[in-house]
């Protein structure tokens, strides 16, 4: 079989055979191609920040989605990856490439910083802890102008790429790479596990499971994305200041995720690249923009409590019976097993 | 499937599509004060600010004033033409979000495709605006935020890519710090004739903010130049006023309850609170201080004191509160400029203009760079003839009978780093003080040059009078 | 500085504990996460400027008229977007943010980003063992330790509050005996809502209030809920008071870092939190088992 063969079997069966899988790829050429019919530099500048967010988004749903540690604090790992790689740029001369990963290590150790001291704490309670995190960060920040620039941040980072597009293609390519990475671990043993945790952490521990080490895990892998998401985002801005570290972007993450659909990476992903240029679109009537972001979120939730997306993908999917594997809704029977799908 | 699936995918592609479509689409065209059909030509000058707040509101305000008093009068001469002028109201939204800020102001030059930009308030975030701007090669005038970086750090560092950026409007920090000082002068020779105190106590109350950092340093910190003299151990503050500061009380900018730092500072006896405000936290202040009727004056910078509805806000309580601001009605920093436009913005606005309404005088500015120029293209020689703006007196602008440089806050000179200059017959900033519900202007009243820090002398302004201390103060420590 | 510290902290402490008696009832005891909670306060206080400066009604009719008009908007808004996706925590809590940055959005289009200064009960100061405290805030304090009492009388000596706390416990069981969870569920939101207007009307003429000032008075109102322990209102009260008092002892010894208090008051919480898990008195619930 040639290549082309092979390549049109595979997307016949293993991309196209589920409109969820479809629509996913379809997008991702959408975004490929975006610059040929968008690619005005203020579109472009959207959509990077749109790409970037939605990793850390993403991140934040392996964090409290999946493994039930409902953060309200994420900003605290964007921030101080924001922060590291600014200074690491701006005081050491490191360029980007070396800056963005330093960063995302520097938010990594947060996490286990952080994490340690949450493992005791439950629900609410772990909440608050992290929503603490970032302000007394921002304290620090402010408490130490000469280092940190204060109120004023860091500026003069240097660029990402030379250019609008090459910032674009290099946003998409990592958004598309971590999403997936996350994906894939959600989907993993380590997945299953994070979950269990969520579900009922006592039976967890039964089964012989160090739930401690998993949430520390949890904590690190989430901080891993959500600095690198930082890291990138410092240099596409080419400054850095407290309101990185801001409340807002903290919610952002939780409205983004729940109004998308939370555990389940692709729903924190939609949820952003719905809301986001939403927001923008709202410039032309900037006295209503918050006031429709918040109408918009209420009502979608009232009628999808589950989230937008997870309420869609259960419309046109369902799971077979017997393999449990999805199927496109309407199919008489499984794509996998054969077994009937109910009418 | 039911209606709600098909209904759901439908809405979201069609917001999303009709969304973006309506977003690259320009604003339709704002030229206020001009009469007739709108030709194609326009001179397109964004106003770039957080427009929900008053901060944004003044820019706004400022700017449209010029527009109308120019394109009324037949607009922008270039050549034998006459071009209106168009504004653009950017929403930056940059108090609360600096990524707002970059994308509001990507969208103005790309779709709105205006030629200058004036404004930029909270500093974190006009830091990536001015990339953008910078980017696109575009003028922009600060107007709003004082920082000395954003002229000190750029224009000088790299002047080939920065020469675009000029500061019209607030003259910077370290200039504020010598008002506010010389306005602490007037206080404490006030304290020394009714209340014959010969040292003063004064109380240092600056919000935790950088830019509040050096002032606060100044104020307390051991001055290095002194060491070896008789001064040694003295603030600059301290050395320069003859008084002696008792501690500083760094509060959030945003703080709700400042009891507790009253009650402390009323406990070292201090004479005199020297305030470093530019956040809500002025607001507090002038409540608190006035309902705990603190035996002290208050004197110093606070931002939000400048508004009119301070009074309202404070309940009163903060009468007799002195303070740095811009424009007072009836003080003629230029005779027969300021005190009409003053009467005009606050007719048509009803509140005092604070600094950010300065745009004003940088919508004039463009305006007679363009004319000189003859073109608003070749940004690259209206920035040389920005450069030169007020170094030639005998000059009178076109669109005011005023020479060169003249605006409503005073002459305005740019230096080496297109920072707005401060001094006699410049840009020099007034003393205020509110009585009876209103503000007064107290400074620059027989003011004379600073003893050792050698701040030169700007004499009176008509419509200034004498302060007055708090009668609370007065009748304390008459004992 | 002693009787200073004192007292200062007794009024920090009194404004934290008023604002936190209705958070906890419906956040300790109800475990329902409303975090427009102060958003509602706020609303309260924004009407009463309204009422008194625009239509100058009497004060005290203003208060009142307040309150109860906040509640009823309160609890329409409760039940019409949050009751019916209650099983969905996240969801919840979502939308309860959601409808905060609403109120916060209306308040902006009503009465604009400038801020705002509330008629106060009591004007003026009092002396008080020699310091001079705001008479505002001796109110706050009594009117807090006041409604607290009340609150604990009510769920503990009256059937509704053992209703009230018996649904908090375990839904289920308690729909199984009886008791009216929807509408339990509804009381409780009114409540919370009206002890969240009353310190609204009574904190707003103490601070600035602008549109934006719910968001900083919700972490304040979440770390001292949390710090005392969901479910005990004596925990809210005592960790009120110790976080007013470590406030006041930044300001105090650490003038030059009174911009910190608040960073202080949540590294206390935090570390408590580390210490104990559930908070000071937190009761600890089991986990629902499926």
């Amino acid at each position: 079989m040639t290549f082309l063969q092979r390549l049109r079997d595979f997307l016949r069966e293993e991309v196209f055979s589920l409109p969820s899988r479809a629509v996913v790829f379809l997008a991702c050429i959408f975004l490929l191609f975006l610059p040929l019919f968008a690619g005005n530099p203020y579109q472009l500048q959207v959509m990077v920040l749109t790409n970037l967010f939605a990793i850390y988004a993403a991140s934040w749903d392996l964090l409290s989605g999946y493994t039930g540690q409902v953060s309200f604090g994420h900003a605290l790992f964007f921030g101080v990856s924001a922060y590291s790689a600014a200074l690491l740029n701006l005081r050491l001369g490191w360029p980007c490439w070396l800056t963005i990963p330093a960063g995302a290590l520097v938010a990594v150790l947060t996490g286990l910083l952080v994490g340690v001291p949450c493992l005791r704490l439950r629900g609410p309670y772990l909440a608050l802890a992290t929503l603490a995190f970032p302000i007394i960060l921002t304290g620090i920040v402010f408490a130490f102008p000469e280092t940190t620039g204060g109120e004023f941040g860091l500026s003069g980072l240097s660029r990402l790429t030379p250019s609008r597009v090459y910032d674009y293609y290099l946003s998409l390519f990592l958004m598309m790479g971590c999403v997936f990475l996350m994906w894939k671990i959600a989907n993993s043993k380590i997945g299953i596990i994070l979950h269990s945790i969520r579900e009922d952490e006592i039976a967890s521990r039964a089964c012989g499971i160090n739930t401690s080490r998993y949430k520390l895990l949890a904590f690190s892998l989430s901080g891993f994305f959500a600095g690198l998401a930082g890291s990138v985002f410092a240099h596409f801005m080419r400054a850095v200041g407290p309101l990185t570290l801001d409340t807002s972007i903290s919610f952002q993450a939780v409205i983004w995720t729940v109004f998308g659909g939370i555990t389940s990476i692709y729903g924190a992903v939609g949820g952003v690249y719905i809301l986001y240029p939403l927001l923008e679109f709202f410039r032309l009537a900037p006295q209503l923009r918050l006031l429709s972001f918040a109408v918009i979120v209420i009502v979608v939730l009232f009628f999808m409590p589950e989230g937008l997306l997870r309420w869609v993908r259960d419309r046109v999917e369902v799971e077979c019976p017997r393999c449990k594997k999805r199927n496109t809704s309407g199919r008489r029977s499984c794509r996998v097993c054969g077994a009937p799908l109910g009418g | 499937m039911n209606w709600k699936l098909p209904a759901a995918i439908v809405i979201i592609i069609a917001l999303l599509g009709v969304g973006t479509y309506l977003v690259m689409r320009p604003s339709p065209p704002f030229v206020p004060g001009w009469t007739g059909p709108i030709p194609e030509e326009r001179v397109k000058i964004g106003v770039f600010g957080p427009m929900e707040f008053s901060q944004g509101a003044h820019m706004w305000h400022g700017a449209v004033m010029a527009a109308e008093h120019i394109n009324s009068a037949g607009g922008v001469r270039i050549g034998d033409r006459r071009v209106p002028i168009e504004l653009v109201k950017v929403d930056t939204n940059e108090i609360l979000s600096a990524s707002d800020a970059k994308s509001a102001v990507e969208r103005a030059i790309t779709v709105d495709k205006v030629d200058f930009c004036i404004g930029g308030f909270r500093t974190e975030s006009v830091w990536g605006m001015l990339e953008t701007a910078m980017d696109h090669r575009k003028i922009w005038l600060i107007c709003g935020s004082a920082t000395d970086e954003l002229c000190t750090q750029t224009v000088p560092v790299n002047y080939d890519r920065y020469k675009y950026l000029f500061r019209v409007t607030p003259i910077k920090s370290t200039y504020l710090f010598y008002v506010s000082t010389k306005l602490l002068r007037t206080v404490v020779e006030e304290i020394r004739e009714n209340l014959g105190i010969a040292e003063p106590k004064v109380a240092v109350l600056a919000e935790k903010l950088a830019w509040a950092d050096r002032i606060a340093d100044l104020a307390t910190k051991p001055y290095q130049g002194f060491a070896g003299t008789p001064y040694e151990n003295k603030s600059l503050l301290e050395a320069s006023l003859g008084v002696k500061v008792v501690g500083a009380w760094r509060p959030s900018h945003v703080a709700t309850d400042l009891t507790s730092e009253l009650t402390a500072i009323k406990n070292t006896g201090a004479h005199i609170i020297f305030t470093v405000f530019s956040g809500p936290v002025g607001v507090t202040f002038g409540r608190q201080w006035g309902e705990l009727q603190v035996p002290a004056a208050a004197v110093g910078i606070n931002v939000e004191a400048q508004k009119k509805s301070y009074w309202e806000e404070t309940k009163g309580y903060c009468e007799y509160e002195l303070l740095m601001t811009t424009y007072v009605p009836g003080v003629a920093i230029v005779e027969n400029l300021t005190v009409p436009w003053v009467e005009e913005y606050m007719n048509r606005y009803n509140d005092y203009p604070t600094y950010e309404a300065g745009t004003y005088d940088a919508v004039f500015l463009l305006a007679e760079a363009i004319t000189r120029v003859g073109g608003k293209e070749n940004v690259d020689a209206i920035v040389a003839e920005l450069e030169r703006t007020g170094t030639r007196p005998d000059l009178m602008q076109t669109y005011r009978n005023f020479p060169d440089g003249v605006g409503t806050a005073g002459r305005l000179l740019f230096d080496n780093n297109h920072d707005v200059r401060w001094g006699p017959g410049l840009v020099t900033g007034l003393g205020a003080q509110w009585r009876n519900g209103g503000l007064v202007g107290v400074h620059p009243y027989e003011d004379t040059a600073g003893p050792l820090t050698g701040l030169p002398a700007f004499g009176t302004y008509p419509g200034t009078v004498p302060y007055r201390l708090p009668p609370r103060v007065v009748s304390y420590y008459a004992r | 500085m002693i009787p200073e510290l004192i007292v200062n902290g007794a009024a920090t402490g009194g404004v934290f504990a008023l604002l936190a008696v209705g958070f906890s009832l419906i956040f300790g005891v109800a475990r329902i996460i409303n975090l427009s909670h102060t958003a509602f306060g706020m609303l309260a206080a924004y009407l009463l400027y309204a009422l008194v400066t625009s239509y100058g009604l009497n004060f005290y009719l203003s208060v009142l008229l307040s309150i109860l008009l906040t509640v009823l908007i309160g609890t329409l808004l409760y039940r019409l977007c949050l009751h019916p996706v209650r099983e969905h925590e996240l969801t919840v809590l979502v939308i309860s943010v959601a409808l905060g940055v609403l109120i916060q959005q209306v308040m902006v289009q009503l009465f604009g980003g400038t801020f705002r200064s509330l008629p106060s009960f009591a004007a003026g100061y009092l002396e008080v063992f020699g310091v001079r405290v705001l008479k505002g805030h001796l109110l706050v304090l009594g009117i807090a330790l006041l409604s607290l009492l009340a609150l604990w009388l009510l769920l503990t000596r009256t059937k509704l509050g053992i209703a009230i706390r018996a649904t908090a416990q375990d839904r289920e069981m308690a729909n199984l005996v009886g008791i009216n969870v929807g509408w339990i569920c509804t009381l409780t939101m009114a409540l919370a809502l009206a002890l969240a207007a009353l310190s609204g009307t009574l904190i707003g003429p103490l601070i600035t209030l602008s549109p934006w000032t719910w968001l900083q008075l919700l972490v304040v109102v979440l770390a001292v809920v949390v710090l005392g322990g969901l479910g005990s209102l004596k925990g809210s009260l005592i960790a009120a008071f110790l976080l007013g008092y470590t406030e006041t002892a930044v300001v105090f010894f650490v003038p030059m870092g009174s911009f910190l208090r608040g960073v202080a008051s949540l590294t206390v919480m935090l570390i408590v939190l580390v210490l104990r898990p559930e908070g000071l008195f937190g009761i600890s619930f089991e986990e629902e088992r499926l």
